[in-house]
């Protein structure tokens, strides 16, 4: 049986341009296999979930350093729900205080990687039942 | 008052693994490369410092100035202490660089918000919920004036960092309101950033279409001059660069040759180098390498004066100078054990200083957490003043000079600059790198090589990938929030402004403005009078991107109101 590959949409909601982490994990989920659609920069909430639904993606990674998240990360969530997609999976990265984490845990937001997370790290997400299990450093898996 | 003992608990006992304990006692390290992947030797010796060679070292304050600027560096003067702040409005901006000054800092430095750099006024519907979220919203001349109220602007050096082709609005912003306080420009102090070109790179690029990065980065050299010729117009920002994952030669040919393309636009304008270099600077990253950092400022410094002299036919010293401001790398910095950056600041602010740095800006260790909280800005300016008055660098230029090391070091990094710049020939010059997306290229693969030396274990990041601990759960200083209410404020006064302004006089100014970007004139001096018409950044921005055939909204959702 041939599995069907992970895809994954990386995108960059709101005006912040750091785009580094961005563009580093777009190159490393497609090495690990997975599909990748990167956005690019300067997409609006409602952009990034309707190119999510009609790509057909499995996971959106929100990127965001410039401390918007806390408006645009759940504003993403929001918007797929109400689409009828709330079967994509929606994590994020960033500069993300811990104080943060449970705003963005109630807003549905499944996962969250700070600086210093490693790639083997985000790999985790593909098997699923990895997930969640010895996350050290800066993964934060939403159980 | 009696201090409240805070009892902390013993950690609980675990069984220690004394293999692991006998193999660390015997550990060496793995590596012997410098941290951007030079190999060096074990030990280096007078066969790597030939004496004949001095005189391409010179001494500190003689061409070509590889040890320093200045014959005497600290004992003349201490390097600027200057913490970089933005936050919120520009009251909010404007209290905590007064809470710095009062603390010892020694220079003002103001950084833009993402909707200042990218040309939106606050009032824009992309930038209301970004708004002073990583620096200050400056939207038009009254935001200017409350930045810098009650601050006397001919006693201080003001660093205004606004990068993007912005820059030439924040001039006349801060021109327009000095002006009105009755300062003599002329004898103002301070800098712009104004480097348009490299703010591509920083995800700016719809703020920064090419031609016009060069045109308005010129444009401010050109008014700055003439003008203000006490006034830093441009620090080339190598800094950014480096952020995006490359190495230190690298940072050093890059940003070297994206400052020879405002450099020749003055030419092309009639100027020759020693009419406009005197006010020329660079804004430099030190990494945790210590040795590499300084053997490349070192490197740096003798590449740029050879290239002025050699090239450009510079003959004033004061123009084939490298002069730079250091800002400690904010990509080296981690949440996890978050007082480890604290470490890891101090040792880069050290290659700062040990390399001959005019100014300095230590970053905050909870920077990879939030913005700088009051204490996290205080204790980054608490670590330049341990460094100035307590561990005795400052008493000699150059302390480093010399060493069979560093010297062969500096060598070293002298020719890999040369052959990176070399490669950027082959590619037609850094326009076309820039152009063709080379250089965007170049970006992705190093950034990509950083990540994967960090998984393998190529490269040691305490606390990420060894002696790793559960994660923390808080940051021990808390997190800096921006106000809500006082942005608020600063939206609805900008609406207020653009109601209530002189309409006939705005509409006169602004399509003065444009036109004159139409004839291909330095835009600078209308933008002075259209900005204290009323005139806001957008608009302004505007007007001179029409001009050039960009849309007036880089965002593309709104139109000219003119």
């Amino acid at each position: 049986m041939v599995k069907r590959k992970i895809r994954i949409m990386i995108a960059k909601p709101g005006l912040d341009g750091h785009d580094r982490g961005a563009r580093v994990l777009a190159r490393c989920f497609r090495d690990a296999g997975f599909e990748v659609i990167y956005t690019g920069c300067h997409q609006t909430p409602e952009q990034i979930a309707a190119a999510a639904i009609q790509e057909d993606v499995d996971v959106v990674g929100l990127s965001c350093l410039s401390g918007a998240h806390r408006y645009l990360f759940p504003a993403v969530k929001k918007i797929l729900d109400e689409k009828d997609a709330d079967d994509i999976t929606v994590i994020g990265g960033g500069i993300i205080p811990e104080q943060d984490f449970q705003v963005l845990y109630d807003a549905g937001i499944k996962a969250l990687f700070t600086p210093g997370a490693t790639l083997e790290g985000y790999r985790g997400l593909g098997p699923r039942e990895h997930r969640g299990k010895d996350m050290k450093g800066s993964m934060h898996f939403f159980k | 008052m009696k201090a409240t003992e805070k009892v902390v608990p013993v950690t609980e006992q675990k069984d220690v693994d004394w293999d692991k304990y006998l193999a660390a006692y015997y550990e060496k390290p793995k590596s012997s490369l410098t941290w951007s992947g030079l190999d060096v030797k074990e030990v280096y010796t007078p066969e790597d410092l030939p004496l004949e060679k001095y005189n391409d070292i010179g001494d500190p304050g003689q061409y070509p100035f590889t040890r320093g600027i200045h014959r005497n560096m600290f004992r003349g003067r201490y390097w600027t202490r200057r913490e970089v702040i933005g936050m919120g409005s520009p009251q909010d901006t404007h209290d905590r660089s007064k809470i710095l000054v009062e603390e010892g800092g020694s220079g003002l430095n103001t950084i833009a918000d993402i909707p200042y750099e990218m040309g939106l006024d606050a009032d824009h519907p992309w930038a209301q919920n970004e708004v002073g979220l990583t620096g200050v919203c400056i939207t038009n001349m009254y935001d200017m004036e409350t930045m810098t109220a009650d601050i006397p602007l001919d006693k201080v050096s003001w660093s205004l960092i606004t990068a993007s082709t912005v820059a030439v609005v924040t001039m006349a912003q801060y021109a327009a309101v000095a002006k009105k306080r009755g300062y003599d420009l002329k004898k103002l102090r301070g800098t712009v950033q104004n480097d348009p070109v490299h703010f591509r790179y920083c995800g700016f690029r719809p703020a920064c279409p090419l031609d016009l990065s060069v045109k308005l980065g010129a444009d401010v050299m050109e008014y700055c001059t003439k003008e203000m010729p006490l006034w830093y117009y441009t620090t080339v920002n190598l800094y950014d660069l480096r952020e995006q994952g490359v190495t230190a030669p690298q940072e050093v040919a890059f940003g070297f040759l994206i400052a020879r393309l405002y450099i020749d636009e003055m030419i092309r304008r009639g100027y020759k180098v020693d009419d406009f270099m005197q006010r020329f600077a660079f804004y430099v990253s030190c990494h945790i390498d210590i040795f590499e950092e300084v053997s490349k400022i070192r490197a740096a410094r003798r590449i740029w004066a050879k290239l002025m002299k050699e090239h450009y036919g510079a003959q004033k010293a004061s123009s084939q100078q490298f002069r730079f401001a250091v800002h400690t790398a904010g990509c080296s910095l981690v949440p996890q054990q978050p007082l480890n950056n604290i470490v890891r600041i101090a040792y880069q602010a050290l290659a700062a200083v040990l390399g001959g740095v005019q100014s300095l800006h230590c970053t905050s260790y909870d920077e990879p957490v939030c913005l700088p909280t009051e204490n996290g800005h205080t204790q980054a300016l608490r670590t330049q003043q341990i460094l100035a008055y307590e561990t005795g660098v400052t008493n000699v230029s150059d302390p480093l000079g010399g060493s069979y090391y560093v010297e062969n070091l500096t060598n070293k990094l002298e020719e890999e600059i040369y052959k990176i710049m070399a490669e950027v020939d082959k590619v037609g010059g850094m326009y076309e790198a820039i152009r063709t997306e080379w250089l965007d290229r170049v970006f992705e693969k190093e950034a990509l090589t950083r990540q994967k030396e960090i998984d393998d274990l190529d490269k040691i990041l305490v606390g990420v990938n060894m002696f790793t601990t559960e994660q923390e759960t808080t940051t021990p200083l808390g997190v800096q929030r921006i106000s809500k209410a006082s942005v608020k404020r600063q939206i609805e006064m900008v609406k207020k402004l653009k109601k209530e302004r002189n309409q006939a006089l705005w509409k006169e100014k602004i399509l003065a403005l444009k036109a004159a970007a139409e004839r291909r004139e330095n835009v600078l001096p209308y933008m002075i009078e259209a900005t204290e018409a009323g005139a806001t950044t957008g608009e302004m921005m505007g007007a001179v991107r029409l001009a050039y055939g960009y849309p007036y909204d880089p965002i593309e959702i709104i139109e000219a109101p003119f």
